[in-house]
């Protein structure tokens, strides 16, 4: 500090253009997502101007061919094609009685049901009438607990898989489950069908049980550890992951990866709690350069074991590794609304699996199908471009404005931490791409 | 980036490196063939109605079998889906009357032990195999440790058919075919029928449909025009060919004769059977027979919307030849008319009557062409007073002059029908001499020689004229029905009455819109109207006139004199061709003359120098 500057006490990646951002040599091109090393003095000099004189900048990243153009428009969002993906909440039940959970207790804030047949039976028709021959979808179990559907789910996958197969549309299955109601048939199943399989796991025992009780009390770590033995077994047949919830009761990132490989589990997935009904359970303030902590520290043991040639659990720093080199830029979080819609037992869609119930995430229903005017709008007001809390932000289109029932429900309380960790994936991603190019598939 | 200056910056990422100006970033992927290079792209099959349906060519894609594409059905995959045989039959298939080995041994299967089975319950084609690739057509999936088929559709299943290629050389056989029957889940059970063969061309040699097809099959499938949306088949073009517009139906198609001697032929308006109306307008709208509206927008008020027509399609009216028509006309001949009993007659008409005719309307609608002011002659006060002036007389002298050219046409068609009569009948007919204006031995009686301006009556009197069963249309008439009646007479001379008669409905919708077109300024004729007089034949000018079109004349008569004798004589055909383009350069010197004239206010008389009309 010789030169009296005072100290930066700005969080990691804090924005300080709209137009790019560095980490450790890379520039991130904001608008287009595209990522490229810098030699050192171009590095420095396009630092000094960094949030601090915006049309200089601008002018440097035009002679390095880099303008501030916007992306090629995206698609007409007037019409969005028909969905590839469904969620079908088959109960809005629950055996459980997570605090955080976005069901609350699995049926949304409603009377706990079951789906009818007929109502699953006409989601999966629609879904693959509206998909060309040779195409595919994709159908998610969802809950509540979709487990206490269990005759339902065979009925519909039996029934996917010859209405699919008449047209050509391939059927692909997942399901989100507590798996405490599992049976060693249901695994084999499971496995046939070439499920991929999320289970929702908060921790090692200990954490687990506090943060994930029985309806009735008791902890649920043991039982699902006796239930997952058969699924672990058919691990080749099926695509297993397990997904856990952080709260600020379980920031202890990497012993609960660790924990949950040792028991079986090749791939683990961290959630971030933003959004809870009843409040409880929600990351809030200082939770989040904590979060930030544990997740930069699971992300150096992944990298540890990759460098490594070892594999590694840790599912989070995989996927963002494998989104930023693709470098697509996004206008949505996710695939929500365009690609993917729930259907609730009453036969209403929704903008996802979270919005069941929700009065801001309808989205018609199955005797009209899904309403392209109420899809049409909800892209066009919740795309990245339209959000006026994003436009300064250079992680826009990578985070694509977050989840949009978190925003919808929280605001977005954890931008700093997003761009943290989108910063340290940057980072990784310089060094992963300098150490073994080869892991990103494309040589 | 790979013009990146320096170096100074290296893309890391796929966004990065596709982000050089020569390969532009798409913010979402493109997938597959653009649909222009898919041959079911074709409007016949985006529109089925348009050609015919596409896919029934492949119902009969091996020889000596014919299928059916069934889908699935509304309660779902029931097992019966896919491409189902419907009968196996040799007969009638040109294929089985080509000679290759493949052909006999394919004969010999199908009226054997392969033809036996197919004949007994219901089969479904199984697999195809061409170059030892093989599909099955069904969907194989793994269901409580057995596998379950699940049949393709019959859309799925044509489009693999639709795979299948034909090599080019017809002795090859490179199709193999394999047939099930399938128990009540749709599995396909049973000992297999094996076929080696080849798949079908649809076309023969000269590009023509197989004659395998049979009447309708290649329109089997394609919806009911009448039962079915014509608007949402977009275009608003429904090519089962209904009509879109059509000419009202006269209580009596054959009471053409009461027009002819000046009664109304029934109450209302007389001119509404030549209106033409909008073939699907609402039957009970009151304004029913109002004149078909010019755009989609105008006349959808008017219509019966998509979903009336299934209740109300019996309402429709039958067109026969372009009119609408509750019952078929009744025989008989008009009742005042003479048509021409021999060919004698037939050259006759022409020669002394119809020729003449022509040659007459032509310089009368020259003339009346004369007497409307040039645009350029509307002065900046008319034209503010009066905006779109300008335009009307474009568009009517453009309109009037189109009509005395088109009988310049007829002209020429009646002289080729009277050297075709000629040359067809050269022992009972005389030589072909050209008849171009009025015979010089017969002044024509029957037919005004009047050189009168554009007045709303004149007009009116064109109109009447051209009218469908008025006077031009009945001469033409009484020759086109001797001429259907007697087809020994050369071809093309049917073709040409015909033609002119309906060319005279033209005429007669062009003078009614010439009609509408000065309808404003009725009231004040000088806004549209020269002071024309017909000029005396020795008045300043009028001789070079007159001499100019006696040449043009002249240059006609031999010209086509010269194109009657062509067929003998490639020295006549230059001839011809030159002394035509004479005339024509004659003629436009004439309208320039004309025009010049006409501007001060002096009409050329046309028919001063005819036999018998010297002018007093």
């Amino acid at each position: 500090m010789a030169d009296g500057a005072p100290p930066d006490l700005r969080p990691p990646g804090a924005p300080r253009s709209r137009q790019a951002h560095l980490k450790d040599g890379l520039l991130l091109h904001a608008e287009s997502a595209a990522l490229y090393a810098l030699d050192p003095g171009e590095a420095a000099a396009l630092d000094a101007l960094l949030g601090r004189d915006e049309a200089a900048l601008a002018r440097r990243l035009g002679a390095l061919g880099l303008d501030l153009a916007p992306s090629p428009a995206a698609p007409d969002a007037a019409a969005p094609p028909p969905p590839r993906a469904l969620a079908l909440t088959v109960s809005q039940s629950c055996n459980m009685a997570c605090g955080y959970c976005y069901a609350s207790g699995g049926a949304f804030g409603g009377a706990a049901r079951l789906m009818p047949e007929a109502v699953a039976i006409a989601a999966v028709d629609r879904l693959i009438a509206d998909t060309a021959p040779g195409g595919a979808v994709q159908i998610a179990f969802m809950g509540g607990e979709p487990w206490l559907a269990r005759d339902l789910i065979r009925a519909t996958v039996a029934h996917a898989r010859r209405r699919g197969g008449a047209r050509a549309v391939k059927t692909g299955f997942a399901m989100t489950t507590n798996a405490t109601l599992l049976r060693a048939e249901d695994a084999a199943f499971l496995a046939e069908q070439g499920f991929a399989v999320t289970v929702s796991l908060d921790g090692d025992r200990e954490t687990n049980d506090r943060l994930r009780p029985m309806a009735g009390g008791a902890g649920s770590f043991d039982r699902v550890a006796r239930r997952l033995a058969p699924l672990l077994a058919e691990a080749g047949r099926l695509t297993l992951s397990a997904r856990v919830t952080v709260t600020p009761d379980n920031l202890d990132i990497p012993r609960t990866v660790a924990a949950l490989a040792d028991l079986g589990f090749a791939s683990v997935g961290i959630s971030p709690m933003l959004a809870s009904p009843t409040g409880r359970g929600a990351l809030a303030g200082d939770d989040f350069p904590r979060l930030l902590a544990a997740m930069t520290e699971a992300g150096e043991d992944w990298m540890a074991a990759t460098l490594a040639g070892r594999p590694h659990a840790f599912a989070n720093l995989a996927t963002a590794l494998g989104e930023l080199h693709r470098g697509r830029p996004r206008s949505q979080s996710c695939g929500a609304v365009r690609d993917y819609l729930a259907v609730d037992a009453e036969g209403r869609y929704a903008a996802c699996h979270r919005f069941v119930n929700d009065p801001l995430g309808q989205m018609g229903d199955l005797a009209a199908g899904p309403d392209p005017a109420a899809r049409a709008r909800f892209l066009a007001e919740r795309q990245v471009e339209a959000q006026p809390d994003c436009a300064g932000c250079w992680a826009r289109r990578l985070c694509g404005g977050g989840c949009h029932h978190e925003v919808l429900h929280a605001g977005r309380p954890g931008c700093d931490y997003v761009r943290g960790w989108l910063d340290y994936a940057i980072g990784a991603y310089g060094r992963l791409m300098a150490a073994r190019p080869g892991w990103f598939g494309d040589g | 980036m790979t013009g990146t200056p320096d170096r100074k910056i290296r893309p890391l990422n796929l966004s990065a490196r596709a982000a050089g100006p020569e390969m532009p970033a798409y913010p979402e992927p493109v997938l597959g063939n653009p649909a222009a290079t898919l041959m079911d792209s074709g409007v016949g099959n985006c529109f089925p109605g348009l050609e015919f349906d596409l896919r029934q060519l492949d119902v009969r894609f091996f020889p000596g079998l014919v299928f059916s594409f069934p889908g699935v059905t509304p309660a779902g995959p029931d097992g019966t889906q896919g491409a189902q045989l419907v009968y196996a039959d040799t007969t009638g298939d040109p294929v089985f009357a080509e000679d290759y080995p493949w052909v006999a041994d394919l004969a010999l299967a199908l009226g054997g032990p392969a033809g036996d089975a197919l004949s007994d319950g219901q089969w479904y084609l199984h697999a195809v195999e061409q170059k030892g690739r093989r599909i099955e057509l069904y969907d194989i999936s793994v269901w409580q440790n057995a596998l379950l088929y699940t049949p393709y559709e019959g859309e799925i299943a044509w489009w693999i058919i639709r795979l299948i290629e034909r090599d080019p050389d017809p002795a090859l056989a490179d199709l193999t075919i394999e047939l099930t029957q399938r128990d009540a889940q749709g599995q396909p059970t049973g000992q297999p029928v094996t076929l080696r063969g080849k798949r079908r061309a649809y076309l023969d040699d000269e590009g023509m449909i197989s004659g395998v097809y049979h009447p309708g099959e290649l329109t089997a499938s394609m919806c009911s025009p009448w039962t079915h949306d014509f608007r949402d088949c977009a275009c608003q073009y429904w090519a089962s060919n209904h009509p879109d517009v059509v000419l009202g139906e006269m209580d009596d198609p054959n009471d053409a004769g009461s027009l002819q001697a000046g009664q109304e032929p029934a109450p209302g308006d007389p001119l509404q059977p030549a209106s033409f109306l909008d073939w699907m307008r609402r039957r009970t709208d009151p304004a029913r027979d109002v004149q078909a509206q010019t755009t989609i927008d105008g006349a959808r008020p008017f219509r019966y919307d998509p979903y009336e027509i299934n209740l109300r399609w019996q309402e429709l009216d039958f067109v026969l030849q372009g009119q609408e028509a509750k019952a078929t006309p009744a025989g008989g001949t008009l009742p005042d008319r003479k048509p021409p009993e021999t060919p004698q007659q037939v050259y006759d008409d022409l020669r002394l009557n119809l020729a003449p005719l022509e040659y007459i309307l032509a310089l009368r609608y020259l003339y009346a062409t004369f007497s409307i002011r040039a645009p350029e002659e509307v002065t900046p006060q008319e034209e503010r007073a009066w905006p779109g002036l300008a335009a009307d007389l474009r568009a009517a002298r453009q309109i009037l002059l189109s009509v005395a050219i088109s009988e310049m046409t007829h002209l020429r068609w009646v002289n080729q029908m009277l050297w075709s009569l000629s040359a067809a009948l050269p022992g009972e007919l005389p030589g072909y001499r050209p008849a171009v204006g009025p015979a010089t031995d017969c002044v024509d009686p029957q037919h005004s020689l009047a050189l009168e301006r554009a007045l709303p009556e004149v007009i009116a009197e064109f109109v009447a004229l051209e009218r469908p069963g008025g006077e031009i249309d009945r001469e033409y008439e009484d020759l086109v029905t001797h001429l259907r009646g007697n087809p020994a007479y050369p071809a093309g001379l049917f073709q040409l009455a015909v033609r002119i008669d309906s060319d005279g409905l033209a005429h007669y919708h062009k003078f009614r819109d010439i009609a509408r077109i000065l309808a404003p300024y009725e009231a004040q004729s000088g806004l549209y109207l020269r002071t024309l007089t017909e000029a005396p034949p020795d008045a300043p000018g009028m001789p070079q006139a007159l001499d100019l079109l006696d040449a043009a004349v002249a240059d006609l008569r031999e010209g086509y004199r010269a194109e009657a004798a062509s067929a003998g004589s490639n020295a006549e055909r230059s001839i011809a061709e030159a002394r035509i383009i004479a005339a024509r350069d004659r003629m436009h010197a004439l309208w320039e003359t004309g025009e010049a004239l006409a501007r001060d206010g002096l009409g050329i008389p046309f028919f001063a120098r005819l036999p018998g009309r010297a002018h007093g």
